[in-house]
């Protein structure tokens, strides 16, 4: 077991390290100059030289990549060249909102996706059958710009349920702020949630022991509850784990329409003004994310299921 | 039984909510509240407005941005500012000032008894502190502007510890002397990169000076979510009470622009400006809102720039013939009435304008005939490098409809703001392409010099993105800086609009116009053409009871 952990230690920072690489390549291959996108079209070349001087860019692709990996493995992921605030702190402030976001998200698809898909599959070619299909069909397909527009209109804008925008000062505050981004997040998780469930459910309920609980004269709560529901929930964990690595990599659209203060909007800010080590950091920090998630996946499974131990 | 129940409740539950949201009744949308009635001012409120960005930093050292400076004026008085709503300098922490004939030095007498925000007093020592800050920190984007002050390139090029040319006689009067003479010193003396710091405060804050502005305005920071809001508190030491009406200032970062409309509405927000086109045109037709809508001129300017070292642009005639070819109604109507055509670079208002050229008219056959003359008669193909921006983009449309009616077929070709300028900056980048300047501070030198002016063309870092000069427009704007009479310096300035009207580096489009509205209880306030939106003089007329008075 330990071995397993430590060899997906190892994965986990050569993978980071290769994504991280391939952003920096990939903004690298920018037309755009970073030291103009920080002081504007007005800047004199002086002024630019400067810029460039301080931040490595006066250097070439290996100079600046190495100028990059040498603090990183100092533990510095350097500091952001629109704000002259460290890297790292922007991450500490921007995760915790993002965090919140996906909880909130990965719960709503529980709390609704599970009862619809166990619906769906217990009156299977009946309403709520086609209910659930109807659902997953729009939640699926529709995306989250869609989805949040419409949301926002409706139970904030005309409704005035829910605020606006914003993330709210905390508590029950922030509670009403989350409910509008989380829906809009977990609507296509809903959907799909609901399919997985419906269709092992709907495997499960054929089962030899099913017949035989229900031969048995249980009622048909217990049948489903205990012994048809448990076994078909196995890979409802494994999903939301790694739901869960992705979502912490931050929702970009809908931090933005929200204006939720996560790392999906500081990415895409970062981005536009060609923020490098921002950029890279939160990139690094959503590939850790996810590989985590993966790891955290596998060890739970394993230890759920002690049939892989010796597989 | 019970699955046609189940199906007529189900069909019966969506009709309920498809007539709900499409609204027999549509909502009142017009003004929720009046204002109270008062006669005078009245202190109190918090005022709340949005933005669809975020505040990098408020070291004034550094903040560069627009909407860095709607926080940064409240906190940071300077020296001299713009009156309100207009361009004319006025004393703010100087009680008075002086500058010799020659235009070279200026004296500054300190207004008595000026305090930070902590009530320790204000000095000329705090002055020469932050104007040789911005000199020597690192990549401060103002170091430039203080360029023409004796000595200054001395302490830019590390040479000198101290500037020459900026002295302290006592505690309360500073001396300005200028190695050359700047006609936009006082313009930029009003910028809050020149407010006074301490070196103590700079010192024990180090890194988180960006969150720590020593406030010498009529507001405090009372606290900053990053990305989030921005509070402002009232400033009980501040000298001038009728700067500081309002309890706190409230700004929300990162709202987009059409959420921001629709908290105004729902009165989560007291003022909305940038409205997108919808909302724009809902305000402008509704006459309710009518008495709450502000337009601002903007020191700036739009078009095309073309670089004239490259062909088919080096030939004059061709542009010109561009310059025909656009109609300006037709951004005039996409713009819904925002956009002023322009003529040239210096937007209405702006002192060295010459009104009496009038834009170029929309001329076909005259388009025509000079592309024929300059041996393009069937026209020629050509790319155009425009930003992902609504409003850019589809004026970009615009132009290549009535170009393509000439026979100039440009090809759009979109990339971000950051991608754009950098690649117009370069002599060898594209030969045509959106263009836009606003400028920083209210001079004509702010606008010819960085864009028309030898001197800015480089290899890769032009601000001269046209690439144009020449040596009559270079001595032109030369004697012009120099220049004391302001009726002189008027003159030339209108002489070089004209050459530039008839060089024609530029497809001159439009200058564009701001539009804020308020809620009605706001009052005091008007944007500013060049803070936009400080809200440091507005005051809430609500109720007794601290409420808007419903309507």
């Amino acid at each position: 077991m330990i071995g397993a952990i430590a060899r997906r230690l190892g994965w986990m920072i050569v993978v980071a390290w290769f994504v991280v690489t391939a952003s920096f390549l990939v903004t690298a291959a920018i037309p755009a100059d970073p030291a103009r996108a920080l002081l504007g079209p007005h800047a004199t070349a002086e002024a630019l030289q400067r810029v460039r001087v301080h931040y490595c860019l006066d250097r070439g692709l290996v100079g600046q990549y190495g100028c990059w990996i040498g603090r990183v493995a100092r533990g510095d992921l350097g500091e952001s060249y629109r704000s002259q605030r460290a890297v790292t702190a922007i991450i500490a402030d921007r995760i915790w909102p993002t965090a919140q976001l996906a909880l909130g998200a990965i719960v709503l698809q529980l709390l609704i996706g599970v009862p619809l898909g166990i619906a769906a599959a217990v009156r299977r070619g009946r309403w709520p059958d086609h209910g659930a299909g109807l659902v997953g069909l729009l939640g699926q397909s529709a995306p989250p710009f869609l989805v949040g527009t419409v949301l926002l209109y409706v139970l904030a804008y005309r409704g005035g349920w829910f605020p606006i925008s914003g993330y709210g000062a905390g508590g029950w505050d922030r509670l009403a702020h989350l409910v509008l981004p989380a829906m809009t997040l977990a609507a296509a998780g809903v959907a799909y949630y609901a399919r997985v469930v419906r269709s092992e459910l709907v495997d499960v309920l054929a089962e030899d022991y099913v017949r035989t609980a229900r031969a048995k004269g249980l009622p048909e709560r217990t049948v489903i509850g205990r012994h048809a529901l448990r076994n078909a929930l196995g890979p409802l964990v494994t999903l939301a784990g790694l739901d869960l690595g992705v979502l912490l990599g931050g929702a970009v659209v809908i931090e933005l329409l929200f204006a939720w203060p996560g790392l999906g909007r500081e990415i895409l800010l970062a981005i536009v003004e060609v923020d490098l080590p921002l950029i890279l950091g939160v990139v690094m920090v959503s590939a850790i994310a996810i590989a985590v998630a993966n790891m955290l996946v596998d060890l739970a499974a394993l230890w759920i299921d002690p049939r892989l131990r010796h597989g | 039984m019970i699955r046609r129940v189940q199906r007529v409740a189900a069909v019966a539950a969506v009709t309920a909510a498809v007539a709900w949201l499409t609204a027999c009744d549509p909502p009142d949308r017009g003004p929720r509240f009046r204002p109270a009635g008062a006669q005078a001012p009245r202190g109190g409120g918090t005022l709340r407005f949005a933005v669809n960005d975020q505040v990098r930093t408020l070291d004034p050292t550094y903040s560069y941005d627009q909407i860095g400076y709607f926080v940064l004026h409240p906190l940071f008085d300077t020296l001299v500012d713009f009156s309100p709503g207009g361009l004319e300098i006025i004393p703010r922490l100087a009680e008075r000032w002086q500058s010799s004939p020659d235009g070279l030095a200026y004296t500054f007498e300190l207004r008595p008894g000026i305090t930070f925000s902590d009530g320790a007093p204000i000095t000329a020592a705090h002055f020469k502190y932050s104007l040789e800050r911005a000199l020597t920190a690192d990549h401060s984007p103002f170091t430039e502007y203080l360029g023409d002050i004796a000595g200054a390139r001395d302490v830019i090029a590390g040479t000198a510890p101290a500037c020459a040319g900026i002295t302290v006689d006592g505690d309360r009067r500073l001396v300005l002397t200028l190695a050359r003479r700047n006609p936009g010193m006082l313009e930029i003396l009003a910028m809050p990169f020149t407010a006074p710091q301490r070196a103590d405060h700079v010192a024990r804050a180090g890194d988180q000076i960006r969150r720590r502005p020593d406030a010498t305005g009529p507001f405090v920071l009372e606290r900053w979510d990053e990305g989030e809001r921005i509070v402002l508190g009232n400033n009980p030491r501040y000298f001038d009470p009728a700067r500081a009406h309002l309890d706190q200032i409230v700004m929300l970062e990162n709202i987009p622009r059409d959420t921001q409309f629709q908290m105004f509405e729902r009165a989560e927000l007291d003022t909305a400006d940038q409205l997108a086109a919808p909302d724009y045109l809902f305000v402008m037709s509704a006459p309710a809102w009518q008495p709450y809508v502000h337009h601002t001129a903007g020191m700036n300017a739009y078009g095309s720039r073309m670089n004239v070292q490259q062909p088919p642009f080096d030939d004059r005639r061709v542009r010109q013939a561009l310059n025909y070819a656009l109609d300006k109604s037709h951004t005039a109507r996409l713009l819904h009435g925002t956009a002023i055509p322009a003529h040239g670079i210096l937007p209405p208002g702006m002192f060295g304008r010459d009104p009496a050229i009038p834009p170029y008219p929309h001329d076909v056959a005259r388009a025509r005939a000079l592309l024929a003359e300059a041996g393009y008669p069937d026209g020629f193909d050509v790319e155009y490098l425009t930003i992902n921006d609504e409003e850019t983009e589809t004026v970009a449309g615009s132009l290549q409809s009535d170009l393509a009616e000439v026979g100039v077929r440009i090809h759009l070709s979109v990339t971000s703001f950051a991608t754009w300028q950098t690649a117009i900056a370069r002599r060898s980048g594209p030969a045509l392409s959106f263009a836009s300047w606003t400028a920083d501070f209210p001079d004509p030198s702010s606008f010819f010099d960085p864009l028309f002016h030898a001197r800015s063309i480089q290899e890769v870092d032009s601000t001269n993105s046209s690439f144009y000069a020449t040596p009559e427009l270079d001595a032109l704007l030369d004697a012009a800086r120099r220049e004391l009479d302001p009726r002189a310096r008027e003159a030339m300035y209108h002489r070089a609009e004209r050459i530039l009207y008839d060089d024609a580096p530029w497809i001159w489009d439009y200058h564009r116009q701001t539009a804020e509205v308020t809620q009605p209880y706001v009052r005091g306030y008007a944007p500013h053409p060049i803070w936009l939106r400080d809200y440091s003089s507005a005051w809430l007329d609500l109720g007794p009871d601290g409420a808007p008075v419903p309507r």
